[in-house]
């Protein structure tokens, strides 16, 4: 029985090792948060926004620090799910932005939008979020977390914002490239910019 | 009405001096109040109201960040990553440990926002927000409302237009405010927890203030008082600032909330100031 086993494990091992060796991690419906450490164990750079302790849950309830977004370029962007105005732009500046990525290159580039608003945005609220505006599993990340940490992210990244009123926040239009380390290659300032910006910015970042 | 102002500091001032004897380090606690933001959307209140909380009397000093570095190695000069503090963390000191010519005395500079809010974490504290610096540092030695006194105006209007000298002052050489608070203007500018909180772009000293190509706002934030030219001054200062950032001149206080504390009574100085400032008679 226990070769039997053995020998079961070692087909299925077989059989899973080709995908696991592949660049891209595989698509097991999780969003990217939620899935293993890309690159465990492996010192961060010294200006990596991944050196940050603090933890978040992401839109499927899973509580994770920002180093699992390790090991691909992320894009970042701050916002709040009941924002009318600029975030919608935003947020389709992104979607832009991932349409215009070769077909080959579209796996390898995350997306993670960081809510500013603790109260309102809930894992639900996220999760509404990402269905209502069709943000595909396996590109997307989506978090909240508490308002110390989400000021100390929005230091990091140089975005200012404020509670203007309750459920309404002021804040930068700041979109961030990183690199596969959590660098920050460079930023993309206010709204419909053309998306060769970002474009560029990502290949700067493949260049590191 | 002036009397009452002179018997209200002497009052405050007995109460300080009794606690500052026994421990020089602390805190002070600002009562409830209000103050005018120099930034407002169109529709908030004239004011805004600040809730009790208790205040560092004076500025962080070297020797006190000297003790600090010491206990945690990640901020020694040599260890900081990058991310958390600029290439100028410390730099006036002689070495991680070594502070040179630099006076323990002195309001430590040359630190980031992540290297303060380290300090005042490990010393059971936190910084003060916008709003909790502003509203303390708007009492003049003599009022709760700075505005209105001629003397203070002409003295900040003084030091908001002089550079900093080369050699910093030591802390509690000024005249505390009538919280008892010292140094929260004329020695150096002070980091606060959410100094990205600013949202304007460039100079918009002139109104119109947010730019939405690059902020997102739901009203709109105009001036205040533009006239206010020190409170322009630190509102234009924190918002070009990075959380990595350190600067010769820009140091930092700790404070703490009241719920985060032992309970301790007011002291009668406190207890006068509250009954004297209109804005604070709904709060405790």
């Amino acid at each position: 029985m226990k070769t039997f086993s053995a020998v079961v494990a070692l087909l299925l091992s077989l059989t899973v090792i080709p995908s696991t060796l592949a660049d891209a991690p595989p698509d097991d419906g999780l969003p990217p948060c939620c899935r293993k450490d890309l690159q465990p164990g492996k010192p961060l750079a010294d200006g990596s926004i991944y050196q940050l302790e603090s933890k978040w849950t992401s839109d499927v309830g899973r509580e994770v620090q920002l180093r699992v977004l390790r090991g691909k370029p992320q894009i970042v962007v701050m916002f709040f799910a009941n924002c009318q105005w600029a975030c919608p732009l935003l947020v389709h500046d992104l979607k832009r932005i991932e349409a215009a990525l070769p077909d080959d290159r579209r796996k390898d580039v995350g997306f993670v939008l960081v809510s500013f608003d603790s109260k309102r945005d809930t894992v639900e609220a996220l999760h509404a979020y990402r269905l209502k505006n069709e943000l595909a599993n396996a590109n997307w990340t989506l978090l909240r977390g508490n308002p110390d940490d989400i000021r100390e992210l929005a230091a990091v990244l140089g975005v200012n914002f404020r509670e203007d009123i309750p459920g309404q926040f002021v804040h930068s239009n700041l979109i961030t490239v990183l690199n596969r380390e959590g660098e920050i290659t460079g930023q993309v300032k206010g709204l419909n910019q053309p998306t060769s910006s970002a474009l560029e910015l990502l290949k700067k970042a493949d260049a590191k | 009405m002036k009397a009452t102002f002179v018997m209200l500091l002497i009052a405050s001032h007995i109460s300080w001096g009794a606690t500052e004897g026994s421990c020089p380090t602390n805190m002070v606690q600002v009562p409830a109040g209000a103050y005018q933001p120099l930034f407002r959307a169109a529709g908030d209140p004239e004011t805004r109201q600040v809730d009790s909380f208790r205040m560092d009397p004076s500025p962080v000093t070297n020797g006190q960040f000297l003790e600090f570095v010491r206990a945690n190695p990640r901020w020694r000069r040599s260890q900081v990553k990058r991310l958390f503090a600029d290439e100028h963390y410390l730099q006036h000191w002689a070495a991680d440990f070594d502070l040179g010519s630099t006076q323990p005395d002195q309001p430590v500079v040359w630190v980031s926002w992540f290297a303060a809010k380290a300090y005042a974490a490990w010393q059971g504290k936190r910084l003060p927000t916008v709003d909790e610096w502003e509203y303390a540092a708007s009492a003049s030695p003599t009022r709760l409302d700075g505005r209105n006194d001629p003397v203070f105006q002409a003295a900040l209007q003084r030091w908001y237009s002089t550079p900093a000298p080369e050699v910093l002052p030591r802390v509690r050489l000024s005249v505390p405010n009538i919280f008892g608070l010292y140094d929260l203007h004329g020695l150096v500018w002070e980091w606060t927890s959410d100094f990205n909180s600013a949202t304007f772009t460039g100079d918009s000293r002139s109104g119109g203030g947010v730019d939405r190509q690059f902020f997102c706002a739901a009203g709109s934030i105009g001036a205040k008082d533009t006239a206010d030219f020190p409170a322009f001054i630190r509102y234009g200062f924190r918002s070009s600032l990075k959380a990595s950032y350190t600067v010769h001149n820009l140091g930092f206080r700790c404070a703490k909330s009241l719920s985060e504390t032992t309970t301790q009574k007011l002291t009668n100085g406190n207890a006068d100031i509250q009954n004297q400032h209109p804005s604070t008679q709904n709060k405790n």
